[in-house]
């Protein structure tokens, strides 16, 4: 029992991770929350599907197709919805969530509501780890999760619009005054988070089936682990995927599934009243110290 | 020539009035049947098609005799979305209620989608005293309830396959594992909702009763589409059967999971998703060797049922390949029967009056798709193992090349069941 844990812990801590990284990637640099996240990520698995079915395209060119487009609908979004409610928070929040549901009962409306929505496994099979048997599906989101992270800290570390993004997540005014284009980086901030929000689909949806609801549950999650490391913080979101994923997990051993998103909203409660800003966070560091 | 010309229109008059006689009786005021379900459902939406095409055909066959006038059907749905996770009881049931003011319904066929909606659907029912034949929920407390407040619930029937009746299904078909294979130690995994919980648990005593080894039991909330935790632990007690209860569509991935992780239990239980006949398709052959259940005979035709056999026939021909192929293993026979049962039960009162509909339905005994249709006193349709006795569910296994083999009950099987290469 303790090696399934140990292993599917893992296995579960880098969905999420996968899961709320675009979200806190596009809130850290831009401090927009984008709460049209998890119409991205259901947009993303069935754009993919009917690229596959429909279109009868290779699988990894409707891979690039779907992870270009939704990256583009996200920039785009920016200027056409974003940019006018800019620094209103509230509005912001209004604005993606409208947009993110209406995206997800766009498919309803449209009858993407039965089993036939799956993604097909990168490659079949399963290998023995410490005698718990763990399919090459999981495998490979463990090796993307990391491939992400990586690809992220050397981007935001040596590339000039990861150093845009890093100036704008650091000081926006100081970046302006430095010839940082705010809503241009605020645009490709959004872009890359709701690419990672396809990326994430076409890896994470081939274990489940595509279905509306997975949008709603998709959202919670990026919001919780968000919550849980600190919104802005690729470190926090990391750290509370570990502690979400295994609690999860070690639930559904030894209590029992049904209880599994309890621990998202448990953990919601539990931060915002002990250390609001999450594990990592900083935003309301100083109301916190006073 | 104008005299000539009139006795023209005339006789054309009289000629449709004799050839076509059920326009007339179409012209007169219409029986409603009021349709709330969950449409987004594969159960729903098939359900609806079924009662469309029922109404269609009592319609073309001149409309339902009432005290002596024939009268035509119109029925009308809304949908609840109450198969959806997070959908509030009280909005389903204000979608009900919105159906019965606004289409004023003689009688409501088809009905809740979800247990937990059926239940508190039943004291409007009471309200507005409408003669109500539920064809997809399942919970057997609907009976209980019915039965501790006859006078206020008698409007309450069920014509599809309750959870009491599927654990008797069930208990045949681990029987037959037992003696065949030498089976003992089953891993239970259903939804957490009434009637699935509800024949999970039922399943489960009879297992303790029956020197079974219940090896697990686990609740996953709507929704849910990662059986990982369940597996895992299937495999490590060496459970030799696995018995799904679920009716949501992410479900069907639970058999995708268990044959990626390769656990060595044969699937035996109802995975709604498993049951259509494009599913070996759908899941790209892995469904094979799954003892999947259509909780009512129609969506595979039984030789034994005529009604099954043109009911299937004819879906396909109203609605096409595809569909009839993709019919839900639960509703489509109930709700199609449903109309029948109902205009008959009308035709018998020779009134609207819900009362006297009552009366009728408590003696209905007719021949339909799912085989016998007879009432108990707690107003289920009584479920059984000869379709000239009772209604009929049946068991199929999923067998190369794609084919869906019924192996029980005995009297519908085509073979016996076989172990899955996997487990050979």
């Amino acid at each position: 029992m303790i090696s399934s844990i140990l292993v599917y812990g893992l296995v579960n801590s880098v969905i999420l991770a996968l899961i709320a990284i675009g979200f806190s990637l596009t809130f850290g640099i831009s401090g927009v929350a984008n709460f049209a996240y998890g119409g991205f990520y259901l947009l993303s698995g069935y754009l993919t599907w009917i690229l596959l079915k429909y279109l009868g395209l290779p699988f990894i060119v409707a891979v690039f197709i779907t992870i270009g487009a939704v990256g583009l609908l996200g920039f785009l979004i920016y200027w056409v919805i974003l940019l006018r409610v800019r620094g209103i928070v509230l509005s912001e929040v209004i604005a993606t969530f409208a947009l993110g549901v209406g995206m997800l009962e766009f498919f309803r409306w449209k009858g993407f509501v039965t089993y036939e929505f799956t993604l097909p496994y990168f490659k079949k099979g399963m290998l023995l780890i410490a005698d718990v048997p763990v399919d090459y599906q999981r495998l490979f989101i463990i090796a993307i999760g990391l491939a992400l992270v990586l690809f992220l800290y050397i981007f935001t570390h040596h590339t000039r619009i990861g150093w845009s993004f890093r100036g704008i997540a650091q000081n926006e005014r100081t970046a302006i005054s430095l010839g940082i284009e705010s809503d241009w980086t605020a645009a490709l901030s959004l872009a890359f988070g709701s690419a990672m929000a396809a990326v994430a689909a076409i890896s994470i949806l081939p274990l489940g089936i595509i279905s509306i609801n997975m949008g709603y549950d998709v959202l919670l999650i990026a919001v919780a682990v968000g919550i849980v490391g600190g919104l802005e913080s690729v470190p926090g979101i990391l750290v509370a995927s570990l502690i979400l994923g295994y609690a999860q997990i070690i639930t559904s051993m030894y209590i029992s599934a049904e209880w599994m998103m309890v621990v998202y909203l448990a953990a919601i409660v539990l931060v915002l009243t002990i250390k609001p800003s999450g594990l990592f966070g900083k935003f309301k560091e100083l109301e916190e110290r006073v | 020539m104008k005299k000539s010309l009139f006795l023209s229109i005339l006789v054309l008059f009289l000629t449709g009035f004799i050839a076509y006689p059920s326009s007339f009786a179409l012209a007169a005021e219409p029986i409603v049947f009021g349709v709330p379900t969950a449409l987004g459902s594969i159960e729903g939406r098939d359900g609806w098609m079924a009662i469309q095409m029922a109404v269609e055909e009592i319609n073309a066959k001149g409309g339902v005799l009432v005290g002596g006038e024939r009268r035509p059907l119109k029925a009308y749905s809304i949908d609840t979305r109450e198969h959806e996770p997070g959908i509030p009881v009280h909005d389903a049931l204000t979608a009900v209620e919105k159906l019965i003011l606004e289409k004023k319904p003689n009688a409501i066929v088809l009905g809740a989608f979800r247990s937990e909606i059926l239940m508190a659907s039943m004291d409007l029912i009471a309200k507005y005293r409408l003669p109500y034949l539920c064809s997809i929920a399942m919970t057997p407390a609907y009976q209980k309830k019915i039965v501790q407040e006859y006078d206020k619930y008698k409007y309450c029937f069920r014509n599809c396959l309750n959870a009491i009746y599927l654990v008797k299904y069930l208990q045949g078909v681990m029987g037959f594992l037992a003696k065949e294979f030498g089976f003992n130690k089953a891993y239970v995994i259903v939804q957490d909702t009434l009637w699935a919980q509800a024949t999970g648990k039922g399943l489960k005593k009879w297992y303790e009763k029956n020197n079974w080894e219940v090896a697990g039991f686990d609740a996953y909330p709507l929704g849910a589409s990662d059986f990982s935790s369940s597996l895992i632990k299937v495999r490590a007690k060496k459970s030799q059967v696995i018995v799904p209860i679920f009716d949501m569509p992410q479900s069907g991935i639970l058999l995708k999971q268990a044959r990626a992780l390769k656990i060595p239990a044969l699937l035996c239980g109802f995975i709604s998703p498993v049951a259509p006949g494009d599913a070996w398709e759908v899941f790209e052959g892995e469904v094979e060797g799954m003892v999947n259940f259509l909780f009512e005979i129609g969506p595979i035709p039984v030789k034994a049922v005529p009604r099954s056999v043109e009911f299937n026939q004819n879906f396909g021909k109203r609605w096409g390949e595809k569909p009839r192929v993709q019919l839900s293993g639960h509703g489509p026979g109930p709700s199609y029967d449903s109309v029948y049962i109902m205009a008959d039960a009308i035709t018998r009162a020779g009134t609207l009056e819900p009362d006297a509909i009552v009366s009728a339905l408590e003696k209905t005994d007719m021949k339909g798709v799912v085989g016998r249709i007879r009432f108990a006193k707690d107003h289920q349709v009584v479920y059984g193992f000869d379709p000239e006795e009772t209604a009929l569910g049946c068991a199929f296994q999923w067998s190369k090349p794609g084919i869906r083999v019924p192996v029980f009950p005995e009297l519908v099987a085509e073979a016996k069941i076989q172990l899955p290469p996997y487990m050979k």
